[in-house]
């Protein structure tokens, strides 16, 4: 069966060390037939921040015409949606912020409007996946981000239990990513892991 | 010496609730004799860190825009109040985009050691986060304070208090609120008079 993987590459700068973290990942799902891909780098998707207008709360649409347009469809279509951001500031990227909070037009319609975000019968096959560098080796690096990417998955329904993880810390020179001892590793054993835990959920 | 006072309003929508918190600490600095400013993010034009690095090697931003013009302000200010809504856990992209920015700050203290600031200057310096927040969680801004921590660590300000209220939507507006609005205005008197006796010789 047909899984489409929507996948963001959310940094700034082309082919860095988050782009590199998500490419393992996609890279790990190429070979399968039933996988198709697209990758949407936001330096290319026209993606402006959230006015705050609350006017989606009423239109059930944003009012801004730009990027998002097609965005928005394509995350409704995804079954894998895959987000991944540097640390900038502690935080998700401005840029990576600024498609989380244009998200805001699906909480309208799931909490006040009550629309459905998918059709009941793709519920609970929805899966997410977070991925982030950071340059600073602290711990907690990524603790500010994680709660926007946690609303912007709940919004678009994909469950909290569904959010899979790979944030990698001390990650600082252009492809440094490249000497870690586990990351590649890991970023294709999560890719291919989400795959066979949709290809379960969906013919299920 | 008179207090200068700069307000950087981070919401993209003029006049709601944040700005309005932001308002009444400004007036609160103002009835205590501080200089004020407030400057609107929105209408400045600046792009997001493109993340290039160029200011590693010479501590200068390649993209000369608003953002620059606001971090030189910020740095001849003694008091800034940073405000933002909250939009998704966290602060907006505006503010965001332009926090990023400071990275040839910090390129400045922490690699080419060309800028510094003494724990005196630190203490004299104070910064405030004004936020508003729909949710009612009060865990609600924890995702904000970390990029507002950078901002204030970048500029040489003291994080010296949060301004923040809640559970917005079920107020209907600050205006509302029983003691947000008050408590700003009473806050900006304060953080004056205190700046001045730190500024007493």
């Amino acid at each position: 069966m047909p899984i489409k993987v929507l996948a963001f590459a959310g940094s700034p700068r082309r082919h860095g060390n988050s782009e590199i973290l998500l490419d393992w990942v996609l890279d790990s799902l190429m070979g399968d037939p039933d996988v198709t891909i697209e990758k949407i780098p936001l330096t290319e998707a026209d993606v402006n921040p959230c006015r705050g207008c609350n006017a989606c709360e009423k239109l059930n649409k944003c009012i801004q015409r730009d990027g998002m347009d097609s965005i928005h469809d394509k995350i409704v279509e995804a079954d894998c949606i895959i987000l991944s951001s540097p640390i900038f500031c502690m935080g998700l990227a401005a840029q990576v912020k600024a498609l989380v909070d244009r998200a805001q037009v699906f909480r309208s319609r799931k909490y006040v409007l009550k629309l459905p975000i998918v059709p009941q019968e793709r519920m609970g096959k929805r899966l997410g996946i977070f991925l982030a560098t950071a340059g600073q080796n602290w711990p907690h690096v990524f603790d500010a981000a994680v709660p926007s990417v946690k609303c912007f998955f709940h919004v678009i329904e994909v469950k909290d239990a569904d959010i899979s993880y790979l944030m990698i810390n001390a990650i600082d020179e252009r492809g440094a990513i490249e000497h870690h001892p586990s990351a590649k590793t890991d970023a294709e054993k999560l890719g291919r892991s989400v795959i066979t835990d949709l290809k379960k959920r969906l013919a299920a | 010496m008179t207090v200068k006072v700069l307000g950087i309003s981070g919401s993209p929508h003029r006049h709601g609730n944040t700005e309005t918190l932001l308002d009444s600490f400004l007036d609160g600095a103002k009835a205590a004799g501080a200089s004020v400013e407030k400057v609107v993010l929105k209408d400045l034009s600046y792009s997001p860190c493109r993340g290039c690095n160029a200011c590693h090697k010479d501590g200068e931003c390649v993209v000369k825009d608003d953002a620059i013009v606001l971090f030189e302000k910020i740095l001849s200010s003694d008091c800034i109040a940073v405000a933002s809504p909250i939009y998704t856990m966290g602060i907006t992209a505006e503010l965001k985009g332009f926090i990023d920015r400071g990275q040839y700050l910090w390129a400045r203290k922490f690699i080419l050691k060309t800028l510094f600031f003494s724990v005196e200057h630190i203490k004299r310096h104070k910064g405030l986060f004004i936020s508003t927040a729909g949710q009612s969680w009060d865990h609600v801004f924890d995702g904000a304070f970390p990029a507002i921590s950078a901002i204030f660590n970048g500029t040489g300000f003291e994080y010296y208090d949060n301004i923040i209220a809640n559970n917005m939507d079920e107020f209907k507006g600050i205006k509302n609120h029983p003691t947000a609005l008050r408590e700003a205005f009473e806050k900006g008197q304060k953080v004056i008079s205190v700046i001045e006796r730190l500024n007493r010789p």
